[in-house]
């Protein structure tokens, strides 16, 4: 819970308590315990509330690969280089902000004047996953909103190999996986 | 031959009372694979009841919901290396596994699932069941024991101590349903077809018999069957947060699953136990209130319907399957086995095999209520602790049967009392 809004939260939470067949208020609390005990009142409701957990639609699982998580949209996940859709020029201008705000370092970017646009245009980006925290200030950072932290996450790698991702992968972008079995 | 066999099954005779050993064996063989598949499926339900009392949706992957998860299961425990410790006492710990497994079975001998569907008619069968059920223990005992090592001992210890613990409020149960079968005749029996149909001739479930004692008695029963067959919320000996996994702790692969195949078998049996005494065994439910042919023949098309509404419910699975070329193989899967329950279903409509079948459906159907109860505790209750369930057990369980007992002998006796007074005064 985040401190602006613990005050709310924390009134509603205590507010939320008694509701449910749960709890001894509603019923029952004329007995004495001792008939309560006879009766076995408490172990018939702790039987009510499990049968009526029973029915599937309860089941809050996930059948992962099925059906994929609801993600929000202030997820950082797989980076991302945007390429402007008109011509299909990366947005990036090699300013090197992003490689300035990195708190670990690992975005290396070079690039050089096309003589003809004058454009500063990248030549090599290099962005290493396996040592992102997902921090996500390169994207702040950035000038142009080229770069951008996605919403993907299934990012696990068999090996270090994929884990530098260059210019052409991070326009690129994931696939979405596809399961087979 | 199919002479005999015609004969054999228009005669209404248990194998054990025809004196025929070729009856018997196919009789014995039929109630082991029944069992066998009993557990297999009691494994299924167990996971996937369990999974949804806790909103969790069980084993979903193997199969079509799961369906063939215990297949798997049994397959890996077959093929799964079988260690046995260094220091173990190597004969006891080999014989632990097959006198568990034997005592849950041999139990099986004397469950009338039907009038003509028991192996045999034992005089003394509620005694006898009693007796090799009570013998599981050696064999937990022995596995504790020569597993030489903590946990298993003192799970097998706690077990003991449970098991003598709540036999004796169990035998005192017991003995009120055998006095209530000794009311209207005047002689009481022990044989558990007999105790089943003086509850017909009684025309009432002796669950309804005397109204609180009997209900009370079966109570007790209830409460104490849990605890012998060492299920939550009495499963000390195997409580998983204190001692790993028990009695069972040294034990993997194929012993593991003799041991949990006698569970599950232990706890059908001793449910059999508690339909036969107090749920009126094989009998339909009213058989005097919707009596009559027209009620005989409705309630003979109950078992191929429990079937069609499986299969119904398989091929609406089967509907609701996602449709994605990956599930293909799940759906088809699905969609085959709901037909299959449909054909069963279909067999069971057939007149002959309609009536000849019906006692064993009503007895199963009983029996799995009780396997549901079990699953449903487990669900819901938190594990006892040591000294509260042998409080439960000596305090409580044993004066209330003992009462129950006086009281029920009592209540029987009112009529002759009742003219014995009547005699006296002048």
């Amino acid at each position: 819970m985040r401190p602006a809004d613990a005050g709310s939260d924390s009134t509603k939470l205590c507010r939320r308590e008694p509701e449910g067949s749960l709890y001894l208020e509603d019923t029952g609390m004329s007995l004495s315990p001792l008939i309560r005990k006879i009766l076995l009142v408490d172990l018939i409701k702790g039987l009510k509330v499990t049968f009526n957990y029973q029915p599937p639609s309860e089941a809050i699982t996930e059948q992962y690969p099925l059906e994929r998580p609801v993600i929000f949209e202030r997820y950082r996940g797989q980076p991302r280089l945007k390429v402007d859709p008109e011509n299909g020029n990366s947005m990036c201008i090699v300013c090197n902000l992003c490689a300035l705000a990195c708190p670990e370092q690992l975005i290396v970017v070079k690039g050089e004047r096309n003589p003809v646009t004058k454009r500063k245009e990248p030549v090599s980006w290099t962005y290493d996953l396996s040592r992102c925290m997902f921090c996500g200030l390169c994207a702040e950072a950035c000038s142009t909103d080229a770069l951008e932290l996605t919403q993907d996450y299934e990012m696990a790698l068999y090996s270090r190999e994929g884990m530098v991702l260059d210019q052409a992968a991070l326009e690129k972008g994931q696939e979405p996986v596809q399961y087979v079995k | 031959m199919l002479e005999a066999i015609r004969s054999y099954l228009n005669s209404s005779a248990t194998p054990g009372e025809a004196g025929s050993m070729f009856w018997a064996t196919i009789y014995i063989l039929l109630i082991t694979i029944g069992v066998s598949l009993a557990v297999i499926s009691m494994n299924w339900l167990e996971r996937k009841i369990l999974a949804h009392m806790q909103i969790r949706l069980g084993p979903m992957r193997v199969g079509p919901h799961g369906l063939l998860q215990p297949f798997a299961d049994a397959l890996k425990l077959l093929i799964k290396e079988d260690i046995i410790p260094d220091n173990a006492d190597k004969l006891v710990f080999w014989s632990a596994p097959v006198v568990v497994t034997m005592t849950a079975f041999t139990t099986f001998l004397v469950v009338p699932f039907g009038r003509e569907h028991a192996v045999t008619d034992m005089n003394i069968g509620i005694l006898f069941m009693l007796g090799i059920s009570s013998l599981g223990v050696l064999g937990i005992i022995m596995a504790g024991w020569s597993s030489n090592s903590h946990y298993p001992l003192m799970g097998s210890l706690r077990s003991s101590a449970q098991m003598v613990s709540y036999e004796v409020a169990m035998g005192l149960a017991i003995v009120c349903a055998v006095l209530m079968t000794s009311l209207q005749t005047g002689t009481g029996t022990l044989s558990m077809i007999g105790i089943v149909e003086a509850q017909a001739q009684q025309h009432t479930w002796f669950i309804f018999k005397f109204f609180p004692l009997g209900f009370l008695a079966f109570a007790i029963f209830a409460i104490a069957m849990v605890a012998e067959t060492n299920r939550a919320p009495f499963d000390l000996p195997e409580a998983e947060s204190e001692l790993v996994a028990g009695f069972h702790t040294e034990y993997s692969g194929f012993r593991w699953s003799l041991f949990f195949l006698a569970e599950y078998a232990a706890m059908l049996a001793v449910s059999s136990i508690a339909v036969t005494l107090w749920l009126g065994g094989w009998m339909r439910p009213f058989p005097t209130w919707l009596g009559g042919p027209a009620w005989d023949l409705a309630f003979s098309f109950v078992p191929a319907l429990t079937f069609f509404v499986l299969a119904g419910m398989c091929l609406l699975g089967t509907v609701r399957m996602p449709k994605i070329p990956q599930m293909k193989i799940q759906t088809a899967g699905l969609g085959i086995f709901g037909l299959l329950l449909g054909f069963i279903g279909l067999v069971l409509m057939v007149p002959g095999v309609r009536e000849r079948v019906q006692d064993i459906y009503w007895f199963v159907a009983k029996v799995a209520f009780f396997m549901y109860l079990y699953i449903w505790y487990r669900g819901t209750f938190p594990r006892y602790r040591f000294d509260q369930l042998m409080k439960v057990g000596w305090k409580i369980l044993l004066p209330t049967g003992l009462g129950v007992l006086i009281a029920t002998a009592l209540w029987g006796l009112l009529p002759q009392l009742g003219s014995a007074i009547v005699g006296v005064l002048p």
